[in-house]
């Protein structure tokens, strides 16, 4: 295969004892859709955090297209492609749906003129479908459509790797599976997925490929068949909860 | 673009209205003029001084530092024309620069501090400013009792010709010009930050930074752009200042008070906007002179007074009560100057552009 274009490899993550992360490795190509699942716990969102810079990782490192990230501020990891999107949605509160769009839009790339800035955010509430809400405040929004906000953000940044945090969460069936097929036509155009995700049939339709993670560590690797075959992960899930 | 050539024009064409109003006063009072135009210069550096800390207060910085820029302005202007007799009309300006890279070290160094911890380091800094000032050789930066400063206008009374009042007019006259340009100049940057994409990243940063991180915003380096600025404009208002009182001195030039008129000013005006702290200026400004003539005695308590109840009453200052008042008298939608609720269910909500100047104040 090419080069990967993100490799984890090693993370790890110390809060003084508590070992959040623990050696975590991973390759993840160019087009294809990673999911991270496990128990409650078990350093997903530590993981994520380390990727897309909120968090110094103890050791290890992460490297974007070749290049290593590890060290990198979030902005400077921003521009180079990794986008995110929080579990607990975060806009900004004072703004309108439009404006917090156009952060992403106008910062998410270096030298974006004006009007690109702005085309680029109509066309992240165009695909995320909150055109016809651009100028409602935020507050408005409900669960559903934070969460669209939280990923119309991300790819008003036009990423090439996108990095979501359980935005199925929360969510009745059909709202999820819209969000399924989001996330898959935005791959489609070729961004690159890592996705958190507890609902697991939306990681069965999703994922390509599956990383199990448990007490920070991993647990298990490889297809969403094979994971799921794995007694490891069943243990793991029937001591923790039942989700599939 | 265009709305932004809109705004400074109008700005421009208000401050040329404004530039009247010395005349205006004199028709109208005759010799009492002297003392309303000294009003309206107060009332316009006030809003010089206010406007420039809420430049800052965007990002979410709250500065006890103001008085440091002011100072550095001020001390910077005597100095250099002590010693290098530099013309005041680069004297000035060069009290901005001086104030702005000071503010640049200062936020370099105070950069991951939030909140509070940053608010108290600040006013440390200028505690720490004040006293190397007046410890510093006398010779040097005059020490404890300062240095003074030559007048910028200075009338010359002709006999027969003109009456004893009129030359404190002509002085007055000159130095409300003189803030008259300054707050036009404040007001343009204002409007130029407000119309740009860092009204964005202020936003942003000041609500919540880390997500402004991840949406690829530079928080320190927005945030040392903000300080600059801020510092820039509030080193020009120290430095005309201290040709306006004649002289600079370590507790004068970096008085608390300074820095608390910058910040309750925008507070009580309307936060994060342009016409907040002027308006909020111009409100403090006459309230001041008002209750001083009314109680010689004590008169702060009643200004206290207003404070703290318009803190409780107008969480959004002076702007959000009145955008609140026009939304009601314009009968659009049920809002209230500090509500935020609105259909929760999601349904798409009429685009509610505020009514006439508040698009600036929108926050």
């Amino acid at each position: 295969m090419t080069t990967p274009i993100l490799r984890v490899s090693g993370l790890t993550k110390r809060f003084g004892g508590l070992t959040a992360v623990s050696d975590v490795s991973f390759d993840v190509h160019e087009g294809e859709i990673f999911a991270i699942i496990g128990p409650n716990g078990a350093g997903k969102t530590t993981t994520l955090n380390l990727v897309s810079g909120l968090l110094t990782p103890t050791g290890g490192s992460v490297t974007l297209d070749g290049a290593d990230v590890t060290r990198l501020p979030t902005y400077e990891r921003c521009h180079r492609g990794l986008g995110r999107a929080f579990q607990v949605v975060q806009p900004f509160p004072e703004m309108t749906v439009a404006e917090n769009v156009l952060v992403g839009a106008q910062f998410g790339s270096r030298g974006v003129s004006g009007a690109e800035a702005r085309r680029r955010a109509e066309a992240a509430l165009e695909r995320s479908g909150l055109a016809p809400l651009a100028d409602a405040p935020v507050e408005d929004l409900n669960l559903l459509q934070e969460k669209r906000l939280e990923i119309a953000r991300a790819l008003a940044t036009r990423p090439r790797v996108l990095l979501l945090d359980e935005v199925m969460a929360g969510l009745r069936p059909a709202e999820a599976r819209a969000a399924v097929e989001l996330v898959r036509s935005v791959r489609d155009e070729g961004v690159t997925i890592v996705f958190i995700e507890h609902v697991m049939p939306v990681v069965r339709d999703l994922a390509d490929r599956v990383l199990v993670m448990d007490h920070g560590a991993e647990l298990a690797h490889g297809s969403y068949a094979e994971v799921t075959a794995d007694p490891r992960v069943v243990e793991a899930y029937l001591g923790a909860e039942e989700e599939a | 673009m265009n709305r932004l050539l809109r705004d400074l024009l109008v700005a421009l064409a208000l401050g040329g209205l404004l530039a009247l109003l010395p005349a205006a006063l004199r028709e109208l009072f005759g010799r009492s003029a002297v003392s309303y135009l000294t009003l309206a210069t107060n009332a316009l550096l006030l809003g010089v001084l206010a406007l420039s800390w809420d430049m800052l207060a965007r990002t979410g910085q709250l500065s006890l530092a103001h008085a440091a820029f002011t100072g550095v302005g001020a001390y910077s202007a005597a100095v250099l024309l002590r010693f290098a007799e530099v013309p005041v009309w680069l004297g000035i300006p060069l009290g901005g620069v001086l104030a702005a890279l000071l503010a640049l070290v200062l936020g370099a160094a105070t950069l991951r501090l939030y909140g509070i911890y940053f608010a108290i380091a600040t006013l440390a800094f200028t505690e720490v400013l004040r006293t190397v000032v007046q410890k510093l050789p006398a010779h040097i930066a005059g020490g404890a009792p300062g240095i003074n400063v030559p007048p910028l206008f200075r009338p010359t009374f002709v006999a027969g010709q003109m009456e004893r009042w009129e030359v404190a007019f002509l002085r007055n006259q000159g130095y409300f010009w003189v803030y008259l340009g300054l707050l036009v100049l404040a007001v343009a940057i204002s409007i130029a930050l407000q119309r740009s994409r860092l009204r964005s990243a202020f936003t942003a940063i000041r609500t919540n930074e880390e997500v402004a991180g991840v949406m690829g915003v530079n928080p320190a380096r927005t945030k040392l752009v903000a300080f600059a600025v801020s510092s820039f404009v509030a080193g020009l208002l120290g430095a005309v200042e201290a040709h306006r009182l004649g002289s600079v001195s370590p507790d004068g030039s970096f008085a608390v008070h300074t820095t608390v008129l910058a910040l309750v000013t925008p507070i009580f005006g309307g936060l994060y906007t342009t016409v907040g702290p002027i308006l909020g200026a111009g409100v403090l400004a006459a309230l001041e002179e008002t209750l001083k003539r009314t109680f010689s005695e004590g008169y702060l308590i009643g200004y206290g007074i207003v404070l703290v109840a318009s803190i409780l009453f107008m969480p959004r200052g002076l702007v959000g009560l009145l955008t609140g008042i026009g939304r009601r008298l314009t009968g659009r939608g049920s809002r209230g100057a500090g509500a935020t609720t609105g259909t929760l269910d999601g349904t798409p909500l009429p685009s509610g552009d505020p009514p006439s100047a508040s698009t600036e104040a929108k926050p």
